[in-house]
């Protein structure tokens, strides 16, 4: 019934705003429906968005289409975006802002069977690793870049097969999503050889979210509303985990996305403990001065990014 | 036991009877359901292992037919891979011929008809009953990163996908069959791209789904990364993999299952999930690397046994109240006899010998207890007649006993003191015979007034002979001691009167003495009699001489010696018989000479009486209660001297 409700909302708000109302945000997770991105639904579904006064629109890329074209064509006036991603395209002159860092750290790793003996990093070298074709791909290519490693990159849409079929030495996965997929394909957690891309320097912020500049500048106290209630969404979620994970299961069940309540529950763990900024300095939603420089720099030197970009014009925060 | 000790007898025979069932039936329901769970299991698990083979058997014979469909066009596609145009027909014809396949693509690599461009894959596929041919592949959908394509031509080798919804086509759930095709380039074989076939999987889990084994048990495929592609729950279809279902009901031996699948291996076990013990019979579909799994609970396949052992323990609670009841009522009947046997020697214990005994028409033991009760009826009857007369006779002689111990004590002086007028003497005496009547005398009188004659005897024997004899002794006693002064001749006397017709050979031990008050000069005899004891003034005591004379009676004309004594001031005697010396305790030790003489040293007294009942007293204590064998006789006499 709930959902009928808020289908009804969505379809009434879409209709009597269609003509982008003020109070209207379309929103844009950078993946399809999955507990990474519970803080959204759950602000949704408990209605905080509408306590802020906000209609928000949550519409998910596809799997060829991706949040950052979607904010390109003003399809989407908030996406979440990898930190990386955000800064190529504000590096290629795409007037993007970061106004909330979720994601505090990196949960970037590759994992390779423990039977193709790579043990380390460096065994990398001349292997085939899997890795997104969707992006996503700036740090780990940075990483072995920076490592002078010569490596045949596979894209892989979204699945782990060609992992588990043995057709890549390796690949890119996220600690929260992934790595427990191949867990719950039946390899065992000690039969991988993991490598944490925070251990060899690259623990960079991932989810964040974006405008456009000129949505910034404009749509202020909206995007202000919008990551209060996304925040108030988190600390939900971080309280109610059942209930949080009901809410993801259900939208994904509408999405038919295939999933279970073992993978998402393992999701939403990660992605509370990524969100705790730990020993950086920062509040929870901020981004760290030093992680942007820490970033922007090993982009800079695997030549993802040219040009100087500011601190103070990348990052706009709109938390009080 | 207590309690049971209590009931009745037949509740006892009841009780046991029932016990001996009950164990009987513990133990053969025992064996029953033991032996019955074996063969069901065997048959389960058979049964379950045919149908995991029949299954996989048909499951694979759709999957293998279509890998010959593909085997077979690869060699056409192959042989005219020059002509692009004609690949849609390839694609079509497949699906003509193949009711089954719904959809159809000739994927080539990249650019590898230039003139067609980076992609080139013509693809068919049904739209209800009409084939629709299209071209796959553009930015957006850029098939060389799908599985379909990408795993086949990495491996190039033969690929069935993880099954997935048809986004396009109804949500049904699908797989594809890629098989990678090749073209010659100057000799070589080089990979040209990938066909496929799309199967819909709804056969399949109608097949699968059909499956039923005991009340819930079902059959599931589980694909190669573990995925559940047909489940009677829909929801765990293609939702969850047997590693996230064993992760969410934290059952590691469903994940260890879920391996050993994904190893290829059959097998067939127990596990335990969400509290419930499963029996997971598993085979690979050797074709697709998926796995066919027929699950059923351990629970339900011993389900009837309980059933059919519930009923069993019903009947027998029901047959075991309804024995008990039987059983108690025909023990009842049985022994009901015994009740009146019981009332019937009541009433014969209270003399009622003529009682009804109950009316038994059966030949068995109850007739042999009748006839012990009716022989018991005679018996006591003729024994109580008889008890009676002897009774009767009993009465007549304790009577006539009775009669003759009066007349015997009357015979003997019993008043003391006997001569208050007489100061030179005091005397006390006692005689308590064993029987009603008894054998001792003692006499006592004045011959004249300075002349006190007195005696002291033991027939031999005791009971009414005895005291006849005794009779007889005092009775001439007292007839001829008032004629003589010499102890000699009074006994002289008495034993030729005895001896003369004493057939029965009786005698009597006899000591007489007579005592001059005035000089208190003492003769005396001593027939055999035991000596007697004077105590002296100064309480010094001792027996007197033992005699050589024979007891009278035995011998007529045996003359008898007489002896002469004077006694002093306040010299004392003490006669006795046999009875004293000779009394016998529970050791049967005797009294003796020796605890006389120091019980009589240790009195220290004048007065006769209390000599005789001391020395009583302490015969009493010696002989502690032990029955007396022999009459006591006792007299004491103190000579105070001549008061001139």
């Amino acid at each position: 019934m709930k959902c009928l409700q808020t289908f009804i909302l969505c379809v009434l708000a879409t209709s009597l705003f269609a003509q982008a109302q003020p109070n209207e945000l379309t929103f844009t997770p950078h993946w399809l429906p999955q507990a990474q991105f519970a803080g959204y639904y759950v602000a949704q579904e408990k209605g905080f968005y509408a306590d802020e006064g906000i209609v928000v629109n949550i519409q998910h890329p596809s799997a060829s289409v991706n949040a950052f074209q979607l904010l390109a064509d003003k399809s989407a006036d908030v996406i979440s975006l990898f930190m990386v991603t955000a800064l190529q395209a504000r590096s290629d002159s795409f007037k993007i802002v970061n106004i909330a860092q979720l994601s505090q750290h990196s949960a970037l790793m590759f994992v390779s069977h423990k039977k193709n003996g790579i043990e380390k990093l460096n065994q990398l070298d001349g292997k085939r690793i899997g890795i997104w074709k969707s992006g996503f791909d700036e740090v780990p290519k940075a990483l072995i870049q920076s490592n002078n490693y010569e490596v045949e990159w596979v894209p892989i849409l979204s699945s782990i097969n060609m992992f588990m079929i043995g057709g890549i030495d390796a690949m890119t996965v996220m600690w929260y999503n992934e790595y427990d997929q191949i867990i719950n394909a039946g390899i065992n957690p000690d039969e991988l050889n993991i490598f944490n891309f925070a251990d060899y320097g690259c623990d960079v912020p991932e989810d964040g979210l974006y405008c456009l500049e000129s949505t910034y500048l404009q749509r202020k106290p909206e995007l202000e509303k919008f990551v209060e209630a996304t925040m108030l969404g988190w600390k939900y979620a971080k309280n109610n985990p059942d209930e949080a994970l009901d809410i993801v299961l259900a939208e994904m069940k509408k999405a038919h996305i295939a999933t279970n309540l073992t993978h998402q529950k393992w999701m939403l763990q990660c992605m509370l403990e990524l969100i705790e900024p730990g020993t950086k300095n920062v509040k929870k939603g901020e981004l760290a001065e030093t992680d942007f420089h820490k970033t922007r720099n090993m982009l800079k030197e695997s030549n993802h990014i040219n040009g100087n970009i500011s601190f103070d014009s990348f990052y706009k925060p709109v938390l009080k | 036991m207590e309690i049971i000790s209590k009931k009745s007898l037949a509740s006892r025979i009841v009780f046991y009877v029932a016990a001996f069932c009950v164990l009987l039936f513990l133990i053969s329901l025992s064996v029953f359901y033991f032996f019955s769970k074996k063969s069901i299991e065997e048959k389960t698990i058979e049964n379950a292992l045919e149908i995991t083979q029949n299954t996989v058997l048909k499951t694979e014979q759709v999957l293998i037919s279509s890998e010959k469909i593909l085997n077979n066009y690869r060699w056409l596609i192959e042989k005219n891979i020059a002509y692009a145009d004609s690949m849609e027909a390839y694609t079509r014809r497949i699906l003509q011929m193949n009711p089954e396949i719904i959809g159809c693509a000739i994927a080539f690599k990249p650019d590898f008809f230039p003139e067609k461009g980076y992609y080139f894959s013509p693809f068919t596929y049904r739209n209800k009953d009409l084939l629709v041919s299209t071209q796959l592949g553009n930015e957006e959908y850029d098939y060389f990163v799908m599985d379909w394509y990408q795993i086949p031509a990495t491996l190039e080798k033969p690929y069935w996908s993880e099954p997935y919804y048809d986004t396009g086509g109804g949500n049904a759930l699908m797989t594809t069959y890629s098989m990678p095709f090749y073209s010659s380039n100057n000799g070589d074989k080089e990979l040209a791209g990938i066909i496929t076939i799309d199967l819909s999987l709804e056969w399949f889990t109608d097949i699968v789904s059909s499956v039923k084994i005991l009340e819930t048990g079902y059959a599931s495929v589980i694909s190669r990364n573990g995925t559940f592609v047909t489940h009677p729950n829909t929801d765990i279809i293609m939702n969850q993999t047997i590693f996230s279902f064993a992760a969410e009901m934290q059952s590691p031996g469903l994940r260890q299952i879920g391996r050993n699948m994904q190893a290829g291996k059959t097998g067939f076990e127990d596990v335990v999930v969400n509290g419930r013990d499963l029996i997971v019979s598993y085979k690979p579909l050797l074709t697709s690397n998926w796995t066919l799994a027929v699950v059923f609970s351990r629970d339900e396949m011993y389900a009837p046994l309980r059933q059919i052992s519930l009923v069993l323990i019903f009947i027998i609670v029901i047959g075991m109240a309804l024995m008990v009841f039987i059983v108690k009522k025909i023990v009842e009947q049985q022994i009901a006899p015994l009740k009146c046997f019981a009332r019937s020697s009541i009433e014969i214990a209270e003399g009622n010998f003529n009682t009804e005994l109950p009316d038994i028409k059966t030949e068995d033991e109850m007739k042999e207890l009748h006839n012990a009760f009716v022989h018991m009826q005679t018996d006591l009857k003729k024994y109580i007649k008889n008890l009676k007369e002897t009774t009767s006779a009993k009465e007549k002689i304790e009577s006539e006993l009775r009669i003759a111990r009066e007349i015997q004590m009357g015979m003997i002086p019993k008043i003391f003191p006997p001569f208050p007028d007489t100061p030179e003497i005091d005397l006390y005496a006692m005689l308590e015979p064993a029987k009603e009547v008894g054998g001792d005398l003692y006499d006592f009188f004045m011959i004249d007034d300075t002349h006190l004659c007195y005696a002291i005897g033991d027939v031999s024997g005791k009971g009414v002979p005895a005291s006849l004899f005794m009779a007889v002794t005092r009775t001439l006693l007292r007839s001829v001691a008032p004629k003589q002064r010499s102890t000699s001749e009074i006994v002289n006397n008495l034993n030729n009167s005895l001896a003369i017709g004493n057939e029965s050979s009786m005698f009597v031990t006899f000591f007489i003495g007579i005592i001059n008050l005035k000089t208190g000069e003492m003769n005396y005899t001593n027939a055999g009699h035991n000596p007697p004891i004077i105590i002296h003034a100064d309480n010094k005591s001792e027996f007197f001489e033992i005699t050589q004379d024979i007891p009278i009676g035995l011998f007529e004309n045996y003359d008898y010696t007489e002896k002469t004594r004077v006694l002093s001031e306040n010299d004392r005697l003490f006669l006795y018989t046999d009875g004293i010396t000779e009394a016998e305790n529970w050791d049967e030790e005797l009294y003796s000479d020796e605890r006389l003489i120091k019980c009589i040293r240790a009195i220290n007294s004048l007065d006769p009486t209390e000599i005789v009942m001391k020395v009583a007293r302490d015969v009493v204590v010696h002989v502690n209660d032990c029955q007396q064998s022999d009459d006591l006789t006792m007299m004491s006499i103190i000579y105070k001297g001549s008061k001139k």
